[in-house]
């Protein structure tokens, strides 16, 4: 079972390659920019960039703070793709198979449908969000490598202005529950996009999408209620896995309203209040949800005849 | 003798469409089974039924496994070939091996790699890169290195040109075959696997309309070349089917003693094509 399932993740690696080439590219993208100096991070309300930090005239708390940005940004950046990249491995992984008939050859294979279809939640949930942070982690020794040879450049002491400011466990950390925590979020969304994959007879993407949008239209136009626009919407901004203190929801993007300035003690591990995540209903509900589309996958993969 | 498979008064419908309809039969060890029939008669979907991709009413058996439940074990001792293009296009030839190798307790690698290695596959190739007959060279190389009981070939060799489908035949019988083994092929070339039959089914509109060893063929049907007023009195013993070639009238027979037909024309025994033809338009007719 277990060799099986191993056997199954490496497949999909093989045939999905952008799980790699994806996290790969960007992490090439983010080091040239930091080499071209473009690395300002720009979410910091006093346009922090390399140039200040290698000035010092930051305090220490400071310093550490402004590294953490740069470091929040840059896993910002990486969860983004992981989304997108999650979304379209979703949509293709069932439905490619069905229509290059391979599906013949891997059902010909003493593996079942239930094994096949978890190895795909496992690759979406597990998978791509390991290789995330080790894009992520690879992206910052090398951002901060770079800052710390051009800090040393200008005859500062790079080990204590960068490595020794840099709360680089905390944020790996906080990086990491990030990583495996947002899968879980998300995981009614994954678990759709499986069994329009598995399902659809044509354009996964549009089958997927358009229920999203159009449903919480059509129940506000003839119900008057917002359930759909709860369990979609909402539920995509409103993560109740960052503490009140952060406001309620993603913080990275609202430049305005990023509390790093006003304390420059936290880091963003002190952001993450995982007893509230695992204690929010929303959690377990969506862990269901997801679950049961997961099984609809299955079943659809097992009793459809195409022919 | 062991049934291998076994169906009794299985059938499956689509809609309103009856695809298979009450049929049954057995299949024993060391069989190598032609299962013949026009587009839509059923075919695939018995073998469907059979390989446990789709359910179906009625009892079916198949080395003593319901195969729609208990597909993971049935695959554990079942190949098939369903079509040449079902090998994923992305998949390099070595990573196959792999990922077989690490799910199938039965593959052998290393006699896939000697069998690879008479062929002109390239190891770290895509399949997309080969051509069509390698596709089915490389198909066929992994699947005879599973130590199955049962192999199930669905148009195997669709598309291909002669000489690889002569090959593919041939290297079933040298690599596969042996007395503990089993095969069901489907094909509309009869003709060409016509000698390596040691049974054959006829399935139309969802019915077995022949279920019989080939060696009883000649006893059961027989062919009369004749012509002019012979003719006449051989329509008289009811032939199941009559064509004409060249002025000459070709009669079938089923049943019907050779004595009998001697003196009427020249007798012969009907080609499995020819008798499938005989069979088919008879009883729709």
């Amino acid at each position: 079972m277990i060799g099986a399932q191993w056997a199954l993740l490496r497949r999909e690696f093989w045939e999905h390659r952008a799980i790699i080439v994806a996290p790969v590219v960007l992490v090439g993208i983010v080091v040239l920019a930091s080499i071209t100096g473009q690395v300002a991070v720009s979410a910091f309300n006093q346009a922090v960039d390399l140039a200040i930090l290698g000035a010092s005239n930051l305090g220490e708390r400071e310093r550490a703070a402004a590294i953490s940005a740069i470091t929040i940004a840059i896993s910002t950046l990486f969860l983004i793709e992981m989304a997108v990249l999650t979304t379209f491995y979703l949509l293709d992984t069932l439905y490619t198979e069905r229509k290059d008939k391979s599906i013949l050859f891997w059902r010909s294979l003493p593996v079942t449908d239930a094994e096949t279809v978890l190895s795909k939640l496992l690759t979406a949930a597990i998978a791509i969000p390991a290789v995330t942070f080790a894009a992520i982690a690879i992206t910052h020794l090398l951002v901060l490598g770079i800052a710390g040879v051009w800090v040393s450049g200008r005859g500062a002491d790079a080990m204590y202005l960068i490595w020794q400011a840099a709360p680089l466990a905390s944020n790996w950390l906080a990086t990491l529950v990030l990583c495996l925590a947002l899968p879980l979020w998300f995981l009614p969304f994954a678990g759709w996009f499986l069994f329009v994959s598995a399902w659809t007879k044509r354009s996964p993407f549009l089958v997927a999408i358009l229920p999203l949008i159009v449903l919480p239209m059509l129940e506000r136009i003839l119900l008057g209620s917002t359930l759909f626009r709860d369990a979609i919407f909402v539920r995509s901004v409103k993560i109740p896995l960052f503490s009140a203190d952060a406001g309620d929801g993603l913080v990275f993007g609202d430049a305005d309203d990023f509390r790093i300035a006003g304390d420059a003690d936290v880091t963003l591990l002190s952001f993450i209040d995982l007893s509230k995540f695992l204690g929010d209903p929303g959690l377990w509900t969506g862990l269901v949800v997801g679950g049961l589309f997961v099984a609809a996958a299955v079943y659809v993969r097992r009793y459809r005849d195409d022919s | 003798m062991t049934s291998l498979v076994s169906a009794r008064n299985v059938g499956k419908s689509f809609g309103a469409v009856r695809a298979v309809d009450d049929v049954s039969f057995d299949i024993e060890r060391g069989r190598i089974t032609g299962l013949i029939g026009p587009n839509g008669a059923g075919k695939t979907t018995l073998l469907k039924a059979i390989l446990g991709l789709t359910e179906c009413d009625g009892t079916l058996s198949v080395l003593g496994l319901d195969p729609f439940r208990q597909r993971r074990e049935l695959m554990q001792n079942i190949c098939f070939i369903a079509d040449v293009a079902v090998l994923p296009r992305w998949i390099r030839v070595a990573q196959l091996l792999d990922f077989t190798e690490s799910v199938h307790p039965r593959f052998s690698r290393k006699r896939a790699e000697s069998l690879l290695g008479e062929t002109r596959i390239p190891r770290n190739a895509r399949v997309r890169e080969l051509s069509k007959g390698m596709i089915t060279q490389l198909h066929l190389s992994i699947i005879t290195a599973v130590d199955a009981q049962l192999l199930v070939l669905d148009e195997p060799t669709l598309g291909l040109d002669i000489i690889f489908r002569k090959e593919f035949y041939a290297n079933l019988l040298s690599d596969y075959f042996d007395e503990q083994r089993t095969i069901l092929v489907t094909t509309h070339q009869v003709e060409e696997i016509e000698n390596l039959l040691t049974h054959v089914m006829f399935i139309n509109d969802g019915r077995l309309v022949l279920d019989a060893a080939m060696d009883e063929l000649p006893e059961r049907y027989v062919e009369l070349l004749t012509a002019g007023e012979k003719a006449e009195r051989a329509r008289g013993l009811r032939p199941i089917h009559e064509r004409e070639v060249f002025g000459k009238k070709i009669m079938t027979f089923e049943g019907v003693a050779r004595e009998h037909l001697r003196e009427l024309g020249e007798l012969r025994t009907p080609a499995v094509a020819d008798l499938f033809v005989a069979k088919v338009k008879g009883t729709t007719a």
